[in-house]
């Protein structure tokens, strides 16, 4: 159990991370693609955020007087999220511009059949 | 075949990040510099959440880049999308009475919640892009809700999202003119904690972010909204 | 010490990045400004760092943003790497854009220049900074504005190779971040230094592993084998100018993340013959694949995968000697194949064709473009006087200071590659000039200003090629820099 307990986190993060390369890897439908994209960076944020916690943490903000600093998880991960999420989120949005681009000139999402590119 | 490759691979990796996540057992004791962060970042920066003085303090110029991102990408949608031929009329049904008087009731206060959360970005949870984000949200409900008056005002997204990138960059270049000279450097009086005028330059800094990213965010969902 | 301060390194990357959110609203007022921007932000990148390189050569400028000493803020380190790269991306990106004020007239233009500056400019913010994470996001903006590029042209092809490159070069950054994210739980710190510091062996599976991942995630930018499938495809689609800055900008930056992290940050010193036979295979299969080709700029993007491996080779020598030949590659590569793909640009705009046999004749109807195509070719294969000959044999002497049989067993097999890079490129030239039928045929060479950015990188590849000690003044602090992990360590965290 206590393996469990102490592993949990980052046992769901890197599940999720596995799930989206997965996708990536094996789908041949564009948008799936995009998906297991979308799955594999939520995973790393959610990573990203469990390695920063510690048991029993409040969040960083000393909005009122008798806070103590002593509980307070890490900020540094939530920050790099922060950053993480903006980038995933421009890449997303011009992965989803160029889907269009793609069905207009192909009629199909499905990479199998758009192969011009060859060796 | 591809699929007993991917299965083949991902095992290699998770068996290394197994043994690799043995270091470092959740809910363990913080890391030096972050306990440097709690302890010394009120004092640093004046910002009493301690994520923001990380963000817009310690590690401004990662904020920078990431505003440069944001930018990047609704500047490559637009280049992406730029060529085609844009359809004018879809069989679109308008949108109900009540649906369409509700989103435009619902607008003004999403905007201006959005506009709280990135002005107290220093003393509360959120911050500019979050409230940028909140303000992109009340741009899809009305595109959502109100189909016939969709457009966003063109001119105005591109005013605010190059002048909020301008004043983060001038800001910048202010520190490294007076003061101590550094880039980004909080040149502005610290004020009493945990007020509303307090932590220098930030609440400006996160000010100009929360125009820019609404603004981008907005222009994202408008090209695609118009593509689809 | 008044004039270090008023050239602060860190105005490499604000000035153009605040010329770049600056474009659209000029654009407001004149559609013409646009393509100037490129131009002045690059060019005043040049005249900075030319400023500031004599100083950093004695000593590396630690930049601390926002006045937060490492390693609690992000710093920059100028050092002689640094700012050699920082020089040579200012000196490339300016030329190149130089010749984009012409080549680029169709298409989203404004779009087209801001994703231009912006790309340099992450590429510089990657050469100078001094923190792991802020190197991903740095990273982050050279490859997005690289996958918008690549889809400038909105073809078919564009498009196709473009989703290609993004969806592998997502999955790298995601496997950057899972190693940045892996180091930061272990040793609570993102400062380069502060890590290198910390990190004793890199044969511990705590490190190994996220250096692998790392490394991986870098790879795929760097096209090295087996992760190369993105880049002919890419490289080929892209507009002229854009293929230029790729090919000779982009994946080497990515080879240089690659290599600080592993000097610098990990300390790697038995993995070597690893990478050694990884750079000897990407030059095999880079020149081989290059050799089969029909279509001009697919050859010379197979060509940069093999200078890659090539320049993995040296410095995967690890000794200062093949450090310095890797280094000197880098900037032999970025000159001689910009120079290839501009020239290219305009061959392939006037006959319409990327095909090779579709170039007959061509050597009288362009006779400068073709000039300049033929130095930059001569400079990649390695002949004297042009550059790419010093650096290639700085790379076989190092390797032949090595003293092992190995080593000149697989020094011959990548002169076996430069064989057959010759070959390739020798029928490119024999097309050009000694194919075709004899008609007079009209003069139409191209644009003068396009010619002037070509002339200025002949200069450079003939000049630098005949006083290599020029650069190399500049290259062994670099290569010592790189090199040593500790001198670096010293002269961050003080």
């Amino acid at each position: 159990m206590s393996f469990l307990h102490n592993y949990i986190y980052y046992i769901g993060a890197f599940g999720l991370i596995f799930i989206g390369l997965f996708i990536m890897i094996a789908k041949r439908n564009y948008i799936k693609v995009i998906i297991g994209l979308s799955i594999l960076e939520t995973g790393v944020n959610l990573f990203l955020i469990a390695v920063g916690y510690i048991s029993n943490g409040t969040a960083p903000i000393f909005s009122k007087a008798g806070i103590e600093a002593e509980n307070m998880v890490d900020p540094v991960p939530q920050a790099l999220v922060l950053t993480a999420i903006v980038i995933g989120l421009a890449v997303l949005g011009l992965v989803l511009s160029l889907a269009i681009r793609l069905y207009k000139h192909y009629g199909t999402l499905n990479l199998q059949e758009i192969k011009e590119q060859r060796w | 075949m591809r699929k007993i490759i991917g299965i083949i691979l991902l095992i290699i990796i998770a068996w290394g990040i197994i043994t690799s996540l043995q270091e470092m057992p959740f809910g363990t004791s913080r890391a030096k510099v972050a306990d440097h962060y709690i302890n010394k970042g009120r004092e640093e920066t004046g910002a009493a959440n301690i994520v923001t003085s990380v963000v817009v303090g310690y590690r401004s110029l990662d904020t920078l880049g990431e505003v440069t991102v944001l930018f990047l990408a609704a500047i490559g949608l637009g280049a992406v999308l730029a060529t085609i031929k844009r359809k004018e009329d879809r069989d679109t049904e308008k949108a109900s009475l009540i649906l369409s008087t509700g989103c435009r009731f619902l607008f003004p206060p999403i905007l201006l919640f959005g506009a709280y959360i990135f002005i107290h970005g220093h003393l509360t949870p959120g911050g500019g892009f979050q409230g940028g984000a909140i303000i992109a949200s009340a741009f899809v409900l009305m595109y959502l809700g109100c189909h016939e008056e969709k457009k966003i005002n063109e001119t105005g997204s591109i005013i605010s999202e190059s002048l909020g990138g301008l004043v983060f960059v001038v800001i910048g270049l202010i520190g490294l003119t007076i003061g101590t000279r550094y880039f980004l450097n909080n040149f502005l009086p610290k004020g009493e904690f945990n007020t509303l005028l307090s932590a220098g330059i930030i609440p400006i800094i996160y000010i100009a972010i929360g125009f820019k990213v609404g603004a981008e965010l907005s222009k994202i969902i408008d090209l695609l909204m118009e593509e689809s | 010490m008044n004039e270090m301060i008023n050239l602060n390194p860190v105005l490499l990357i604000v000035v153009p990045l605040g010329l770049a959110f600056l474009t659209p609203l000029l654009g407001l007022i004149s559609k013409k400004i646009a393509k100037w921007l490129p131009v002045v932000g690059l060019l005043f990148n040049l005249i900075v760092a030319l400023a500031i390189l004599p100083h950093v050569l004695k000593q590396p400028i630690i930049v601390k943003i926002a006045g937060f000493a490492p390693p609690f803020g992000i710093n920059l380190v100028a050092g002689p790497v640094g700012m050699l790269l920082a020089t040579l991306i200012a000196l490339t990106g300016l030329l190149v854009a130089i010749y984009a004020l012409k080549y680029i007239n169709e298409g989203a233009e404004q779009k087209y220049h801001i994703l231009f500056l912006l790309l340099l400019t992450g590429a510089t913010g990657v050469v100078l900074t001094g923190d792991i994470f802020n190197l991903f996001v740095f990273f982050e903006i050279l490859c997005i504005s690289s996958y918008a590029l690549v889809a400038y042209l909105g073809n078919r092809a564009g498009i196709e190779s473009a989703v290609k490159y993004l969806i592998q070069g997502s999955i790298g950054s995601s496997l950057l971040l899972i190693g940045i994210g892996l180091l930061y739980g272990q040793f609570g710190t993102l400062n380069m230094a502060d890590l290198a510091k910390q990190i004793v062996s890199s044969s511990d599976p705590s490190v190994f592993v996220p250096m692998v991942l790392m490394i991986t995630g870098l790879g795929i930018e760097a096209a090295i084998f087996p992760l190369n499938a993105w880049l002919p495809d890419a490289h080929s689609s892209a507009p002229s100018s854009v293929s230029a800055i790729l090919s000779g900008i982009a994946i080497e930056v990515g080879l240089y993340a690659m290599v600080r992290v592993l000097f610098t940050i990990c300390h790697v010193s038995n993995f070597f013959m690893f990478f050694l036979f990884l750079g000897v295979l990407t030059v095999l299969v880079g020149e081989m694949s290059a050799f089969s080709q029909k279509n001009i700029k697919r050859m010379l993007a197979y060509s940069s995968i093999g200078q890659i491996g090539l320049i993995l080779f040296a410095f995967s020598i690890s000794t200062h000697f093949g450090v310095t030949g890797g280094l000197f590659q880098m900037i032999s590569h970025t000159l001689g194949k910009a120079l290839l793909f501009l020239s290219a640009g305009y061959m392939i705009y006037r006959t319409g064709s990327m095909e090779i046999s579709s170039f007959e004749g061509i050597g009288k109807k362009m006779p400068l473009t073709a000039l300049f195509f033929t130095i930059g070719t001569l400079s990649i294969i390695g002949l004297p006087p042009f550059v790419g000959f010093s650096s290639k044999f700085l790379i076989i002497k190092a390797a032949l200071a090595k003293g092992e049989l190995l080593y000149t067993i697989l020094m011959g097999i990548v002169l076996l590659g430069t064989v057959i890079e010759g070959t390739y490129f020798f029928r490119v030239i024999q097309t050009i000039y000694f194919k075709g039928k004899d008609v007079a045929t009209e003069r139409n060479d191209s644009p003068i200003v396009c010619l002037i950015s070509m002339s200025i990188f002949a200069v450079l590849i003939i000049v630098i090629g005949v006083y290599p000690h020029l650069v190399m003044k500049i290259l062994n602090p670099a290569a010592s820099e790189l090199f040593n992990s500790i001198q670096y360590i010293r002269s961050v965290l003080g």
